[in-house]
């Protein structure tokens, strides 16, 4: 049942990822689709409507350049196999003398015969062939020296259902910096810590990681269960939660709201009308000019963010050049009173008053609820009553004042997990956490990760290997207590 | 009930959590008598290093407070596979929570999963699997030892997850998997001796594009694999004063 989404077919608006050997690329499936792989172009069409998992040869195309139609075929063949068949092998490399020269053809021969639209195969038996030293290579050389060609030449790509696990890899190998350096076993321990039941109901606050650890998250909650993610700005960082492709019912699980627009919904009791209205216009004011960068790398998927009308109603040319100095700043502390809250921002962002926006029209918020109201509200109805069964904080600002604010909404007896790319910022809120009776169990890690590489006599850790996955603080939630007792450990009562 | 939905309330039956720092926590049953070694019904009382607890005064009380012991105080914890692992009984050496995330991860399980492992060992992959595939999903789990097959069977069916998870005594290296779940598996661990005597038989269980996983080094063909190990570094975290020198001496260089 759970590879079921595995077997589809390729449609248009799909996300997939190809890959060509260890290379791959997450994309999004266009009709008339091209991607670049490397240097090489290829032409997708024939992937649609056909299933995943499939192999295809890329064909050139005959016309000189490096431009490929994509041919079905059953499985691909491995070079090492094929070629290093025939070949005779030496037993050491004593006699091996390298001076760059063992090549006899010149490049510009490889070159043309790679646009003369030959064969990888066929390339590289003519590499092989034109080597004065490769007989006298050992095997294990011969294979390494085939493996390293066969990655250049290789024409077989693979079409891929993307999954949590594979966009992680793309991600964080493509620009670990876009999703602060979130590898893959620190993210698996934030989803296994913070305990996800498919009929849970959980908060991630994320900023800066493109909706990787929502989109984490969603994959382990079905219906019953529910997401609320919550982001500064007005729009969050999709881009992960995109290209896993969820379905309509998966995506009644996620709530996205923001953070001020919440922790206020959560605050008030019941406002008026005309407070509503008020609040409205300033909160919008407030809304963009806590726009992080988020916005920017929002503008690439604006699109379709508009496409899914999930944009609100004022902000349609609002979003200008605002710049960095916008940008990054941290709430120093929520206040309850939401008018004494609203000024104080109003004092320090006076410059951003001045850009051109649009205004609601007030007549039109008092007789339809924005979008994003609705949603807000739908969030605060799910977390006031019953709170949340668990906490994920991973932003690129201070953690701090954004867990001050969300820990009351955390039930008793549940995780909370933080993550940070740094260590120094953890540790300042587990002093402050300890100081405060209202969590146990708190633990600062970091986590070591090293891959190895599996061969016959050949085994051994990699060479290269990752510095930091990044930090995680975790905690449980409990009751506070109102005794004054500041130790952790059971000490005698007085 | 336990381990499969959360609730607010302490009752009779009961897993609890009794977290007395975070290197302490004890897992303990809410029954009113318990057996001690003499094989005889005694009345429930644990004791700590912080006092004793009459066990049956938590019925009533909420998870995530504080119980009063004899010397001092703890807290009493709602049960989830994560501190399950810090405080089961262990019959075999038990896989921690990095490599338990690891796994997950790796093996792309979600709700509806099918999933197979072998050995259960002492159930502690086991009660996060299960977590992560209930409520449509199944754990079909082996270990050729007796007994560690029937206390796990009897700690499902305490947690409350006894219908989520089968539990069989069988030596899968030698009769694999049983016939029934060719083709049903989504993912497939070893955590065995030898596992790649197992992995025949693993072959024939994996459904088209399920993964397999093992604890130990697999040399062989396979479509996409990756080894790894993983280390967590836990940091220790203390609040130290240091004087500073003001001194006109210090700054007069």
């Amino acid at each position: 049942m759970a590879n079921e989404m595995e077997k589809n077919n390729v449609k248009v608006g799909d996300y997939i990822v190809i890959q060509r050997q260890n290379y791959t690329k997450l994309h999004k499936v266009t009709l008339k689709g091209i991607v670049m792989l490397g240097k090489d172009q290829l032409e997708l069409g024939p992937i649609i409507g056909r299933p995943v998992w499939k192999t295809y040869k890329m064909i050139p195309k005959k016309n000189g350049k490096r431009v490929f139609v994509l041919k079905e075929c059953d499985n691909y063949e491995s070079l090492a196999e094929q070629l290093k068949k025939d070949v005779s092998c030496g037993s050491d490399n004593r006699n091996i003398f390298d001076d760059g020269r063992s090549q006899l053809l010149s490049t510009e021969e490889i070159v043309s015969l790679r646009t003369s639209g030959m064969s990888g195969q066929a390339i590289v038996g003519q590499l092989i062939e034109n080597s004065k030293t490769f007989r006298d290579k050992t095997e294990y050389s011969q294979e390494k020296y085939l493996k390293k060609k066969e990655k250049k030449y290789f024409e077989y790509i693979t079409i891929r259902w993307p999954t949590i696990r594979l966009i992680t890899e793309v991600m964080y190998r493509t620009d670990p910096l876009k999703i602060m350096g979130l590898r893959m076993d620190t993210l698996s321990q934030i989803l296994t810590i913070v305990g996800i039941h498919t009929h849970g109901t959980y908060m991630v606050y994320e900023s800066g990681c493109q909706g990787l650890v929502a989109a984490a998250m969603l994959n382990n909650i079905n219906i019953g269960g529910q997401l609320v993610h919550i982001h500064p700005g007005n729009l969050p960082q999709k881009q992960a939660i995109l290209a896993m492709n969820y379905d309509n019912d998966k995506m009644s699980c996620l709530i996205s709201v923001n953070i001020y627009s919440l922790l206020r919904k959560l605050q008030e009791n019941s406002a008026s009308d005309e407070n509503n209205v008020e609040v409205n216009k300033k909160e919008s004011v407030i809304n963009e000019s806590f726009l992080s960068e988020s916005e920017s790398d929002n503008k690439a998927i604006k699109n379709e963010e508009n496409s899914s009308n999930d944009v609100i109603d004022t902000k349609e040319n609002v979003i200008t050049e605002k710049g960095s100095g916008s940008g990054r700043l941290v709430c120093d502390s929520l206040k309850k009173d939401d008018k004494e809250f609203v000024e104080e921002k109003e004092i320090t962002l006076n410059v951003v008053h001045e850009r051109k926006r649009k205004h609601s029209d007030p007549g039109e918020s008092m007789s339809k609820k924005p979008r994003w109201e609705l949603e807000t509200e739908k969030a605060a109805d799910f977390l006031r009553p019953s709170k949340a069964d668990g906490l994920v904080i991973i932003s690129r600002e201070h953690p701090s004042n954004i867990l001050t604010a969300l820990l009351p909404y955390v039930a008793p007896s549940r995780p909370f997990i933080i993550f940070c790319p740094y260590r120094e910022p953890l540790l300042e809120i587990y002093i402050q956490l300890k100081r405060k009776n209202n969590t146990v169990g708190l633990r600062v890690t970091e986590t070591w990760l090293r891959s190895h590489q599996i061969l016959p006599s050949r085994t051994h850790p990699d060479i290269l290997m990752s510095g930091s996955g990044g930090y995680l603080l975790t905690g449980i939630v409990v009751e506070c207590s109102t005794s004054t007792n500041t130790q952790e450990s059971g000490s005698s009562l007085q | 009930m336990s381990f499969d939905k959360f609730k607010d309330t302490i009752e009779q039956g009961d897993t609890v959590i009794l977290y007395l720092n975070v290197n302490s926590m004890h897992a303990i049953q809410v029954q009113p008598k318990i057996k001690n070694k003499k094989d005889e019904w005694v009345e429930n009382v644990f004791q700590t290093t912080y006092g004793a607890l009459k066990v049956q005064s938590l019925v009533g009380k909420k998870f995530g407070t504080k119980v009063a012991l004899s010397r001092g105080w703890a807290y009493v914890l709602h049960p989830t596979p994560e501190l399950w692992t810090l405080t089961l009984p262990h019959r075999t050496q038990i896989i921690y929570t990095p490599d338990i995330s690891m796994i997950i991860f790796q093996l792309e399980i979600r709700p509806g999963s099918v999933v197979v492992e072998s050995g259960t060992g002492s159930g502690s992959l086991s009660h996060a699997l299960i977590r992560c595939i209930k409520p449509q999903g199944h754990l079909y789990t082996f270990d050729f030892h007796e007994y560690r097959v029937s206390v796990a069977r009897e700690e499902f069916e305490t947690h409350g997850i006894g219908q989520y998870v089968s539990v069989k005594q069988q030596d899968v290296c030698q009769d694999g998997f049983g016939t029934e779940l060719n083709g049903k598996a989504d993912a497939l661990f070893l955590d065995l001796p030898h596992p790649w005597e197992a992995v025949p038989h693993a072959a024939a269980v994996i459904k088209d594009l399920g993964k397999l996983n093992q604890t130990y080094r697999f040399e062989g063909q396979s479509n996409d694999f990756l080894t790894v190990e993983g280390l967590p570094k836990e940091l220790s975290v203390k609040m130290i004063w240091r004087d500073v020198y003001t001194n006109s001496l210090f700054t007069n260089f």
